[in-house]
């Protein structure tokens, strides 16, 4: 066991073995290092810290996951990440301040040790029951939350805060006139129409297009109204280092407070595992590439862990940018390796013109990725389907109203739920024969699923039983309590209970303290050899 | 005996809370020392970092090599050198810019002009630091009524005009030793012209504020000790020089209306 866990926590450096794919690996990780630049500047507003943040998450956080991982994924800044990160730790402390940036490490630090919990329980596997319907479902809720967000940014509205969104779309569309700054509006709408045509003509850099037109029109507003007119928003200089080693502030008043940011940090590193493990495991279907889970499960909790040592906050898997790894032909975590080393070299020459980058352009981007999140054919796709429609709906309209820790909360139900649902369903198949009643069960026999067979019994009163249990998967003790109850009930009437038994079953039962009065009959030579021969 | 009780107990609170009420808020030094502190508390001494060391910790939207505390001296504590005790001066309307300024907008605008930097957004950490470290400093202060060695100084008419051809001997003889012949600073001093100091749209490119703050305390510890006619000769010098230009004014959109007037 130990060894095993040895061997998940040492890096296997597996792709040094195929310098011929070294070349592609590098090209798809520039291309990576220039998607996460935005993504990381932006995601770090949404997680209320300064963009530097950002960046030092892009940097660090991908390249602990890739060197740790076994897999192509791209992780780094993660939406739903920052924007739990922000709501979790908004009330302790005013956004962006030193002691917000202190608590947000102790945040991510948590998180880093509940996923490593996870890997040493190999809770990954938990991550199955989650349906792809709740994954959309918040994914399209984070989409939501998102374009809210860029909402202010594009408006060039300064910070308040509504309890429910359609509040905040009051004060806006009544207040217009007041509140909305054009030169901001301008640039959004620039940066949005950019991002929409280049769609059509380059769908893999469309966002990186889409960034240039709107630092074009800041550019020009800045060139025709000076800026105490315009009042707008800038990036500024990043103050970026290298290294950026940095000693999270540990004490008991912090620890003290940081109780009320447990929860959020187990949202967070579920929230956070779900989706690289989604990511990982389309990656196992779909390319021949050797993937351990619980390696990659290791490697997010080490990677979130050392985040806050490196000045940067959690991150994950991120969809988009490991479609664009995938398509470019990337295989190995070498070329997230490489992205993270790319960014470093293309902030410190892109630092200074990206000071003058406006805010507005940045939201522009962001809302652009938020409304590709809420899918439109995800909802067709699901509407099939009643249970995994509900489960989608119900998620994404709980993150709209109660935010997106709620979301994940009756995401996790929900799904959880229509597991059970399904599983304690038997199916049953009744046959009349001259002799009493014949019944399949196909299903696990537990306590859930015995209220079924209870009503079918009670239909059948007064004939004499035969359960067939070949296609039981499962008898658990409440199981047998029943059928000792019901032969003991037949026996009264004169009937008898008869159940169709394999060796194991039959040793099983007998163990479990089955009454004499149930007869236990072997499949081979019972009287209804009809029945058990017949396919199924 | 019971009512009795109750009213020594209440007694006692109100006491508690009086006492708590008029406790005096702890200094800089001591807040410095705590290994935790709330909201407020912590606020406030991020912006004194910020007040005396921009460079390191507002550097997102300076644009020069300036901090705060060169012309707010001491931090913003010294009088007659821009002290920050002046909360309760704000909301008021300035002619600068025309409307209503709030302690927010005239702290962006320090980052504007003086700073030669970026306009923070209204809810910056950086912003908000700074005006949680002036109503610190405000402590106490009443509100509308000016602090005590608000500003710098009013020099009055000496009668004569500022002569730079005098400020430029002045200023060779008792400011180039720290602030260097071409007015670059050394070391901590700051830069006086020159593309890394403050931008003409600062305050301090006023020939009558300058004079102010040089006459009430230049050279640095010996204030005062310059004539009022020196100071204005310094400050005059200085404005001869090279400096970033006034962002509120765009030159283009100049053009584009002489072009369609």
């Amino acid at each position: 066991m130990i060894s095993q866990l040895l061997k998940e926590a040492t890096p296997s450096f597996a792709w040094r073995r195929n310098p011929g794919q070294w070349r592609t690996e590098l090209v798809a990780g520039l291309i990576g290092a220039a998607l996460v630049i935005p993504q990381g500047i932006t995601f770090a507003y949404l997680a209320g810290m300064q963009p530097e943040y950002g960046l030092y998450c892009a940097i660090f956080v991908t390249l602990f996951a890739s060197v740790l991982g076994t897999s192509s994924m791209m992780s780094g800044p993660n939406t739903a990440v920052a924007i739990l990160i922000g709501t979790a730790v908004l009330p302790l402390a005013g956004r962006g301040s030193p002691v917000y940036v202190d608590f947000v490490f102790l945040l991510c630090m948590m998180v880093g040790l509940i996923q490593l919990l996870f890997w040493l329980l190999r809770a990954g596997r938990i991550f199955q029951y989650i349906s792809p319907a709740a994954i959309s479902g918040i994914s399209a809720g984070a989409g939501f939350l998102i374009v809210m967000t860029a909402l202010d940014s594009i408006l060039g509205l300064s910070s308040f805060s509504t309890t429910f969104f359609y509040e905040k779309l009051y004060v806006i569309a009544s207040d217009a006139m007041d509140l909305v700054s054009p030169y901001s509006l301008g640039i959004g709408l620039c940066t949005i129409a950019a991002g929409h045509l280049g769609r059509r003509y380059s769908p893999r850099y469309f966002l990186l297009i889409a960034l240039c037109a709107g630092y074009v029109s800041g550019l020009l507003v800045a060139f025709i109204w000076p800026q105490p007119v315009t009042e707008l928003e800038y990036l500024g200089r990043m103050p970026l280092q290298w290294l950026p080693l940095n000693v999270p502030t540990l004490n008991m008043e912090y620890l003290m407070i940081s109780t009320t940011l447990i929860p959020y940090a187990v949202a967070i590193a579920f929230i956070g595992l779900a989706q690289s493990l989604v990511i990982v495991r389309e990656l196992k279907m779909e390319t021949d590439q050797d993937i351990d889970l619980d390696k990659e499960v290791y490697a997010q909790g080490v990677a979130n862990f050392l985040a806050p040592f490196f000045s940067s906050f959690a991150g994950a898997g991120s969809f988009n940018r490991t479609k664009v790894n995938q398509r470019l032909g990337a295989r190995t975590p070498l070329s997230g390796i490489a992205a993270s080393g790319f960014v470093l070299v293309l902030i410190t020459l892109l630092g200074p013109i990206l000071t003058y980058m406006p805010m507005a352009a940045m939201a522009g981007t962001l809302f652009i990725v938020g409304v590709d999140m809420i899918k439109w054919l995800d909802i067709k796709h699901y509407a099939q389907v009643r249970s995994e429609l509900i489960i989608y709906l119900a998620t994404f309209v709980s993150i709209m109203f109660f935010g997106l820790a709620t979301g994940v909360v009756a995401a996790v139900v929900l799904s959880v739920s229509v597991f059970m649902l399904r599983i304690s369903q038997l199916e049953l198949n009744l046959e009349e024969k001259p002799s009493g009643t014949v019944m399949r069960i196909k299903g696990a026999l537990f306590f859930a699923s015995i209220s079924q067979l209870t009503e079918e019994f009670h239909r059948h009163v007064d004939e004499n039983m035969t359960v067939d249990l070949q296609y039981t998967t499962h008898i658990d003790q409440s199981a047998v309590d029943f059928f000792s109850r019901e032969a003991a009930q037949m026996a009264v009437r004169g009937k008898q209970l008869v159940l169709l038994v394999n060796a194991r079953q039959r040793q099983l039962l007998n163990t479990m303290g089955l009454s004499g009065q149930v007869t236990l009959e072997s499949l081979q030579d019972n009287i209804y050899n009809g029945v058990s021969n017949e396919k199924v | 005996m019971a009512k009795l009780n109750i009213f020594v107990v209440l007694l006692l609170l109100l006491q508690m809370s009086v006492a708590h009420a008029q406790q005096t808020q702890p200094t800089i030094e001591q807040l410095l020392q705590e290994p935790f502190l709330d909201d407020y508390y912590s606020n406030v001494v991020h912006g004194y970092e910020i007040i005396t060391d921009s460079q390191k910790h507002a550097s997102r939207y300076v644009g020069n090599a300036l901090n705060c505390t060169n012309c707010h001296l001491q931090a913003g504590t010294q009088k007659d050198a821009l002290p920050l005790n002046v909360a309760g001066m704000y909301p008021k309307w300035r002619a600068k810019n025309g409307k209503r300024n709030g302690i927010g907008l005239r702290i962006r605008e320090c980052f504007l002009y003086s700073m030669d930097g970026i306009m923070p957004p209204e809810d910056a950490p950086e912003v908000l630091a700074i005006a949680a470290y002036i109503s610190y400093l405000s402590q106490g202060q009443v509100m509308g009524v000016e602090p005590e060695g608000r500003g710098v100084p009013t020099l009055e008419d000496t009668g004569y005009d500022p002569n730079p051809a005098n400020g430029r001997l002045v200023y060779m003889e008792q400011c180039a030793s720290c602030h260097g012949e071409q007015g670059d600073g050394i070391g901590d001093v700051p830069p006086v012209w020159g593309l890394d100091s403050y931008n003409s749209g600062a305050g301090m490119n006023r020939i009558q504020e300058a004079a102010g703050f040089i006459w009430a305390n230049m050279p640095l510890g010996n204030g005062r000790t310059l004539t009022q006619q020196q100071a204005l000769d310094v400050s005059a010098y200085l404005n001869l020089h090279l400096r970033p230009a006034d962002p509120g004014q765009s030159k283009f959109l100049k053009l584009v209306e002489d072009i369609f007037n």
